[in-house]
C-alpha cells in the first residue's frame, strides 16, 4: 500500500454448498490479494479482537495469478494452523502476476481473548477466478470448511 | 452455487440413473449414479452430476463413474463418488478424488451397556465427553510425537501405536487395512504439513466432525449384529473425524504440485480441481506415498480418540474398560484411493480405488477383511445427521460387481452452511434436540446451526437406495443418544 493514499478494497463472503467463498473488488492487484487475505481471516476468527504487535512477511511465487492467490491464501492459513498466528492487518506490497510480497500483522492465537469462528480446511482452485475487470481487480475463491 | 445438470441421464432401475458416455465430450465411460425417486431431484439440482462427467474424463477410469445415494456437490469429484482407474492402462490418481480430508472416516465402538440404565445420566456423560476430548478450531490433542516418532506413526499407523501401546491388537484387526496403508512415505510429507499436524493428533476438530453416543434402536440382521458385537438396547459410541490440518496440507501441497502434470502428460481436464498424473509416473507415485502417510495420521487419530472415551467411560461409570465390554467393532476410511484388485471384463485388474465420500463394503470371504468379519462381510459404518440416526451395514458381492466393492457414506449435505445458519435463525437447536431426547454440545457459536438435522438429506433413504440396490444390506440403526462437536 502506498502511504497515505487509501485505496478501495472489498471483500464478502458468498454460499457454496458445504463451505463458503471469497468474493473481492480492489484497485489494484496488490490490494485485491490483501482483501482476500483479510476476507480469510474473518471466516477463520473474530478479526477486530486481535492485536497488531507481531509482524511476518510471506513471499509467494506461482505460475499464473489464480494459483499465485491459492499458494498466498494457503500460506495464511498456514501461519494459523502450524503456528497458531492471527493476522489483523494485511499490507501487500510488489505484486505481480507472478509473485507478491506481504506483511503480515498479528498475534498469537489466545484462547481467553480470542474467538475462532470456523476450521478452514484448505483454499480450492474451484471456480477460481482473479482476473482485471475495467479498472478493477476482481476474484473469487471457495475455501474448503 | 451448483449449477444444475444439463446433459442426458436416464434411468436404468429404481435405484440407477445413466450418464451416457457420449452426453458430455472427452467422457471414456458412462457415468452411473445410485439413488431413488425420492433422492433424485435434489441430486439433479445439486451439482452431482456435472461432476460425476467430469470424472469419466479422466484418462484409465473403468467400467463408470459412480456417485452414491448420498452424492452431492464436492471439489473436482463429487461427494459420494467412487472413480477406479486401471495403473497399467495409464490410469491416473487425483488427489481431488480422495478430497482435503485424508482418510476422513468413522470408528464404531460397541459396549455392554444398556441404554435404559444410562438414561438419567447421558447429559452428566456427555458432559464429562466434551471436558476430556480436545474439540474445536485451533484446539490440539494431549500427544506430541517429535521427530522419528511421527515419522514411524506416517509409516506405520495404528501398528505403532500398538508398540507404544497406545492401541491394542485386537483394535487394529477391525481397523481397515490395519489401520496402515503401506507404501507411505513420510518424506513425501512437507514440513508444512507435519508443523500443521504437530499437536493435532488424537484431537476431533470442528466441521461435521463428532463423536456420538448412540443407542441401538433396531437389529435388522441378527447374524451378522452378533458377529459385530450389535444388541437392540445397547450403547454404541461413534468418532467420526479425519487427518487433520496435516491430511488438508498433504492435498493442498499435492494439488500445488501437480498443476503443471496434465500438461506434461497431455491429460485433459476440464476442471482444474482435477489434476491428476498417471499412477506409475513419479507425480502420483509422490501423492500416493503422502496420502498414504496422512491416512495412516488419520487411523491414529480415530484410535487415540478413542482411548480417551474408553477412559473417559471407565472412569463415569467406576468399571475396568473390558468389564464395560469397550470393544471396537470396526474403522472405515471414506476418503482414500487404495491400489485393489478387481475384476474388469472378466479379468482380475489392479486398480486404483478413488473412494471420496464412499465406504469400501467388501463382500464376505475377501482376504482383505479379518479373519472374524470374513463370514459375514465389511462392516460398513455410516454416520447420519445428529438428530436421526446412524447405520451399520454390510458389504455384499454385488457392490463388489457393480462398484468396486463400494456404498455410500453418510446423508449428503442438502443446505449449505450459511443456509443452514439463517434456517436456524432465532432457533436453539440444541434445546430441539433436547426435545428428542439427545443431549448436544459443541464448541463454537454456529456449529450446531451449521449440522443440524435439516441440512442434511434424510439417511434413512440414503441407506434404504443402498440397501435395495444391493451394495450393502442392514445389519443395525443407531439413533443417537448425545453428541459432541467442534
Amino acid at each position: 500500500m502506498v502511504a497515505g493514499c487509501e485505496m478501495a478494497r472489498h471483500c464478502e463472503t458468498f454460499e457454496h454448498t458445504a463451505d463458503v467463498g471469497l468474493a473481492a473488488r480492489a484497485d489494484t492487484l496488490a490490494e485485491l490479494m490483501a482483501a482476500l487475505a483479510e476476507g480469510l481471516t474473518d471466516v477463520i476468527c473474530e478479526r477486530s479482537g486481535v492485536r497488531p504487535v507481531e509482524r511476518r512477511t510471506v513471499r509467494v511465487k506461482a505460475e499464473d495469478v489464480e494459483a499465485l492467490a491459492v499458494d498466498f491464501l494457503s500460506e495464511v492459513l498456514l501461519a494459523f494452523d502450524a503456528d497458531h498466528f492471527l493476522a489483523a492487518e494485511i499490507s501487500v506490497s510488489d505484486a505481480a502476476e507472478t509473485s507478491l510480497a506481504a506483511e503480515l500483522t498479528g498475534e498469537t492465537y489466545d484462547r481467553a481473548r480470542h474467538e475462532l469462528l470456523n476450521e478452514v480446511k484448505a483454499v480450492t482452485y474451484h471456480m477460481l477466478k482473479v482476473a482485471r475487470e475495467g479498472d478493477e481487480w476482481a476474484a473469487t475463491v471457495v475455501l474448503d470448511l | 452455487m451448483a449449477k444444475s445438470f444439463e446433459g442426458r441421464i436416464e434411468q436404468v432401475d429404481g435405484n440407477r440413473w445413466r450418464i451416457p458416455r457420449d452426453s458430455q465430450a472427452g467422457m471414456r465411460v458412462d457415468g452411473m449414479i445410485y439413488s431413488s425417486g425420492r433422492l433424485i431431484g435434489d441430486v439433479i439440482d445439486g451439482g452431482g452430476p456435472a461432476q460425476v462427467a467430469n470424472v469419466a474424463t479422466l484418462p484409465g477410469i473403468v467400467g463408470a463413474s459412480l456417485a452414491m445415494p448420498d452424492v452431492h456437490w464436492g471439489y473436482g469429484f463429487c461427494i459420494g463418488g467412487v472413480a477406479a482407474t486401471d495403473v497399467e492402462a495409464d490410469g491416473v490418481v487425483s488427489p481431488g478424488g480422495v478430497g482435503y480430508d485424508i482418510n476422513c472416516g468413522v470408528r464404531l465402538m460397541r459396549t455392554d451397556l444398556d441404554a435404559a440404565d444410562l438414561r438419567k445420566r447421558t447429559k452428566a456423560l456427555i458432559d464429562q465427553l466434551f471436558r476430556d476430548v480436545p474439540v474445536g478450531v485451533g484446539v490440539g490433542g494431549p500427544h506430541r510425537f517429535a521427530g522419528d516418532e511421527m515419522r514411524r506413526l506416517l509409516a506405520e499407523g495404528v501398528g505403532y501405536l500398538v508398540e507404544k501401546g497406545l492401541a491394542r491388537e485386537a483394535d487394529r484387526e477391525v481397523t481397515e487395512s490395519g489401520g496402515c496403508l503401506p507404501g507411505a512415505d513420510p518424506g513425501a510429507v512437507s514440513d508444512e504439513a507435519l508443523r500443521r499436524g504437530a499437536g493435532q493428533c488424537g484431537s476431533l476438530g470442528a466441521g461435521n466432525h463428532f463423536i456420538e453416543v448412540q443407542r441401538v434402536e433396531k437389529v435388522y440382521d441378527p447374524v451378522a449384529a452378533e458377529v459385530f458385537g450389535l444388541a437392540e438396547g445397547q450403547v454404541t459410541v461413534m468418532i467420526h473425524t479425519g487427518s487433520r490440518g496435516l491430511g488438508h496440507q498433504v492435498c493442498g501441497d499435492s494439488l500445488k504440485a501437480l498443476r503443471s502434470a496434465p500438461g506434461r502428460y497431455g491429460i485433459e481436464l476440464p476442471d482444474r480441481q482435477l489434476v491428476c498424473a498417471p499412477v506409475a509416473s513419479p507425480e502420483g507415485q509422490r501423492y500416493l506415498s503422502a496420502m498414504r502417510a496422512a491416512a495412516n495420521f488419520a487411523w491414529c487419530n480415530r484410535q487415540l480418540l478413542m482411548n480417551q472415551v474408553r477412559k473417559t467411560l471407565a472412569r463415569f461409570f467406576g468399571q475396568s474398560q473390558s468389564s464395560l465390554g469397550l470393544r471396537q467393532v470396526y474403522d472405515v476410511a471414506h476418503n482414500v484411493a487404495k491400489i485393489e484388485t478387481h475384476v474388469v471384463g472378466g479379468t482380475p485388474r489392479e486398480l486404483c480405488v478413488h473412494r471420496k465420500g464412499a465406504t469400501r463394503a467388501f463382500a464376505p470371504g475377501h482376504r482383505d477383511l479379518p479373519e472374524r468379519y470374513r463370514p459375514t462381510g465389511q462392516p460398513v459404518l455410516i454416520p447420519g445427521d445428529m438428530g436421526t440416526a446412524s447405520y451399520v451395514l454390510v458389504g455384499t458381492e454385488a457392490a463388489m460387481r457393480q462398484t468396486f466393492g463400494s456404498a455410500c457414506h453418510g446423508a449428503g449435505r442438502v443446505l449449505s452452511r450459511k443456509a443452514a445458519i439463517r434456517t436456524a435463525h432465532g432457533r436453539r437447536i440444541d434445546k430441539e434436540l433436547a426435545a428428542r431426547g439427545i443431549v448436544a454440545r459443541a464448541r463454537g457459536r454456529t456449529g450446531l446451526a451449521e449440522e443440524q438435522p435439516d441440512a442434511y438429506k434424510d439417511v434413512d433413504a440414503v441407506v434404504e437406495c443402498v440397501h435395495s440396490a444391493g451394495l450393502a444390506r442392514k445389519v443395525a440403526r443407531m439413533r443417537p443418544l448425545g453428541v459432541i462437536k467442534g
